[in-house]
């Protein structure tokens, strides 16, 4: 009912549609936005906490290697305490080869001279921290008694380096110093160079000095609290938090604002100092990675609907065409049928046809054989029980004799037809005069056309080709065609025969002026049994065959025989034989 | 003039005066003097009258000699159209008819006469070479009296026809 009201009018039907279009899309794009989010939030969280452990990594290395470092440089400083300077030198050298990353070993005496130093090139000899104002750290190592590093700084050679200061001490006196500097560019290149743009690592120092950017942004050395300035205030206090020697994720955007950066940190903690390694990369990394995921699921998603879809289709086309050949088989079953019913409902007809005219043939034999024989039966009979006069006698006798004959000429007809049907039809051929044949066929007919009062004129050359036929067929055929010719032209009409000859063939017409043939049955009259009046009220007797047998014979011949003509006015039969 | 008027009038003028030669009863009644002959004989015969109805030649002669010797007056039709005028004009007793004729069959012929109250009473007799059930049916249908089969037998025939006439009694 809603819906009938709803889907009433065609306008309604689309808005509807078009909101209901609308707000599924909004949907989706909202359900997909807010998805699209905590997958971001999930895949940074964990992006960042592999930088975390890419930091704490690094800052694992170091802070081992610079303990090691000052270990060894411990022992080393408890070794030379009682040595002489040849095998403190010694020693040094021992140390250096043995180890990497040294940049100088110093012995400072407890003056605060330099005195001796390996590599020697590195080694300022005879300089003197007091002179140069550089006594205190000197002082601080001597009075704690325990190693003490200096913060990074400058060195003359340039570059950053730290100092490790660490005493010797010969019992409870103190005998100078042992003074390891560190390039941090060795540090550096040791332990930060795995990291590849656009993912940035920098290093610092518990007073906010870098140490190290891969960014290059700020030179080592400067403050990276100093640099920044305002700018940036998620990085100041994240420095802060590396400052305080913590560890954790985060992000901030960068000087401009407009990127947002992910970081993670870590602190080194190496006796005195603190320093802090942070990883940091850019936010759209993060995007990038979930891009390319969905990039690569959308692939995945694409091809499967692609090969779904190709899948399907090729389903629906083969079922479609496997739907349209049954159709196609079915139709062409169909119309086969249709086809094969047809031929034989022809077949049918034709049969109940042949069988009406056999079976009206057979009626008629049966009439015509019967005729004969009631008038021989009648006559016997009364000759048998009276006794007439002679000339009453001679009359029965004539009138069985000739209905005797009669029934003969229509048993041989029959049996000619079954012959020529059969194929048994036996030709007897001489060469032949055309004329001759005509001329003893009209004789033969003589005594009924003068009854009937009908004239037969001829008209054929002299110097007509004779033919290689069978003569007494060829008379039958004549004897057949004048006798349709009589029996259908009134008293006093006129039949004509005329023969002439053309290049290949010699064709003879017999023409009548009797009532003709009607046009829809002139295909017929060939035909065995055919007769056009085939009621009792027939007018013309005859058996049927005559016309079939004249057919026949021509056949048999090599000839044809055609018909044309005009109801009211005559047939012509035209009969060719082939030269 | 209608044949019966004629032998009508002919009886007329015999009985004023029955001297009258053959050519002056033609001259009156404008007809020839054969046929005046022709009326008279027949109108003076006495014997019973049978007319038999067949196209074939060959059939009627020996049944017309048959029926002859048995001392009927026989007349001839050998088609359906003549066998209504022979009927009309000659009064038959008795027709006998064949069923296969050109033009007019013999269902025809009995039709039209029995139709007609004139002819209605002459008992007709049907001749056939077919001997089917169907035309039989059809036969005393259209009110044959009798129905017989060809080629039959002279004297089955003979003794049908003087069974049929008295049956009439003429």
């Amino acid at each position: 009912m809603v819906l009938k009201l709803i889907f009433k009018d065609n306008k309604y039907n689309l808005l509807t549609i078009l909101v209901i279009c609308v707000f599924a899309i909004a949907l989706i794009i909202f359900l997909g936005s807010r998805s699209n989010e905590e997958v971001q939030n999930i895949v940074q969280e964990q992006f960042n906490e592999q930088q975390l452990l890419l930091a704490r990594q690094s800052t694992d290395g170091i802070e081992e290697f610079l303990n090691q470092k000052t270990t060894i440089i411990e022992i080393l400083a408890n070794e030379i305490s009682d040595k002489p300077p040849d095998e403190v030198v010694t020693s040094f050298i021992t140390v250096y080869n043995k180890t990497t990353d040294i940049h100088v070993i110093e012995f400072v005496n407890e003056s605060g001279i330099v005195t001796l130093g390996y590599p020697e090139e590195n080694s300022p000899l005879g300089y003197d921290l007091y002179e140069n104002n550089q006594e205190w750290a000197f002082e601080q190592t001597r009075d704690n008694k325990e190693t003490y590093i200096s913060n990074p700084t400058f060195l003359l050679e340039g570059g950053m380096g730290v100092f490790i200061w660490t005493p010797i001490h010969e019992g409870d006196d103190f005998k100078g110093i042992v003074l390891v500097i560190i390039r941090i560019s060795d540090i550096s290149d040791r332990f930060l160079k795995n990291c590849e743009s656009p993912r940035e690592i920098y290093m610092i120092d518990k007073r906010g000095t870098i140490l190290y950017d891969s960014s290059n942004r700020y030179r080592w050395g400067r403050n990276y609290l100093d640099k920044l300035g305002n700018e940036s205030p998620g990085l100041h206090q994240i420095l802060h938090h590396q400052m305080n020697g913590s560890e954790g994720t985060g992000y901030y955007f960068e000087m401009n604002g407009s990127e947002k950066r992910l970081i993670a940190y870590s602190p080194i903690h190496w006796r005195n100092q603190l320093w802090s390694v942070a990883v940091t990369s850019p936010a759209s990394e993060v995007d990038t990675l979930i891009n390319s995921v969905y990039v690569k699921q959308g692939v995945f998603i694409g091809v499967s609907g692609i090969f779904l879809l190709l899948g399907s289709f090729s389903i629906i086309l083969l079922l479609t065409r496997w739907n349209k050949s049954l159709e196609l088989e079915v139709a062409s079953k169909t119309s086969e049928i249709t086809k094969s019913n047809e031929l034989l409902k022809r077949a049918n007809k034709k049969l109940m046809e042949l069988d009406k005219l056999k079976s009206d043939f057979v009626s008629m034999v049966s009439h015509e054989l019967k005729t004969p024989l009631t008038p021989m039966k009648t006559s016997a009979e009364f000759l048998l029980q009276n006794d007439p006069d002679v000339n009453v006698r001679r009359e029965m006798l004539e009138l069985i004799v000739r209905n005797i004959d009669r029934q003969t000429r229509m048993v041989n007809d029959m049996l000619d037809i079954s012959r020529i049907e059969s194929g048994n039809m036996r030709y007897r051929k001489e060469i032949l005069d055309i004329g001759e044949i005509i001329n003893s066929a009209i004789e033969t007919m003589k005594k009924q056309s003068e009854e009937k009062k009908i004239n037969i004129t001829t008209d054929i050359p002299p110097d007509l080709l004779k033919i290689n036929a069978d003569k007494d067929k060829l008379i039958q055929v004549f004897i057949n065609l004048l006798s349709n010719a009589l029996k259908f032209t009134p008293n006093g009409g006129n039949v004509e025969i005329k023969a002439n000859e053309s290049e290949k063939y010699i064709k003879v017409c017999v023409k009548d002026d009797g009532i003709g043939i009607p046009a829809d049955k002139i295909n017929k009259i060939f035909n065995k049994f055919y007769q056009i009046d085939n009621t009792s009220a027939r007018p013309y007797g005859g058996s049927g065959l005559g016309l079939a047998i004249t057919k026949g014979i021509m056949d048999g011949h090599g000839g044809t025989i055609r018909v044309e003509s005009t109801p009211g006015e005559g047939s012509v039969f035209s009969l060719i034989f082939l030269k | 003039m209608n044949p019966d008027d004629i032998d009508k009038e002919i009886i007329k003028i015999i009985e004023k005066d029955p001297g009258m030669p053959y050519s002056r009863i033609a001259e009156l009644l404008q007809i020839s003097e054969e046929e005046v002959k022709e009326k008279l004989e027949m109108l003076s015969d006495t014997r019973q009258k049978i007319l038999i109805v067949d196209d074939e030649l060959d059939a009627l002669i020996p049944l017309k000699r048959a029926l002859e010797a048995e001392d009927y007056l026989v007349i001839e039709a050998s088609s359906g159209m003549e066998a209504i005028e022979k009927t009309r004009s000659a009064h038959p007793d008795l027709i006998l008819l064949d069923l296969m004729m050109p033009g007019m069959d013999g269902f025809a012929v009995c039709k039209v006469l029995k139709d007609d109250t004139l002819t209605g009473h002459i008992p007709i007799i049907m001749l056939t070479a077919k001997g089917e059930i169907d035309d039989k049916i059809e036969g005393i249908e259209t009110g044959a009296d009798d129905y017989v089969t060809k080629p039959f037998d002279l004297g089955e025939l003979k003794a049908r026809i003087k069974m049929i006439l008295r049956r009439t009694g003429v």
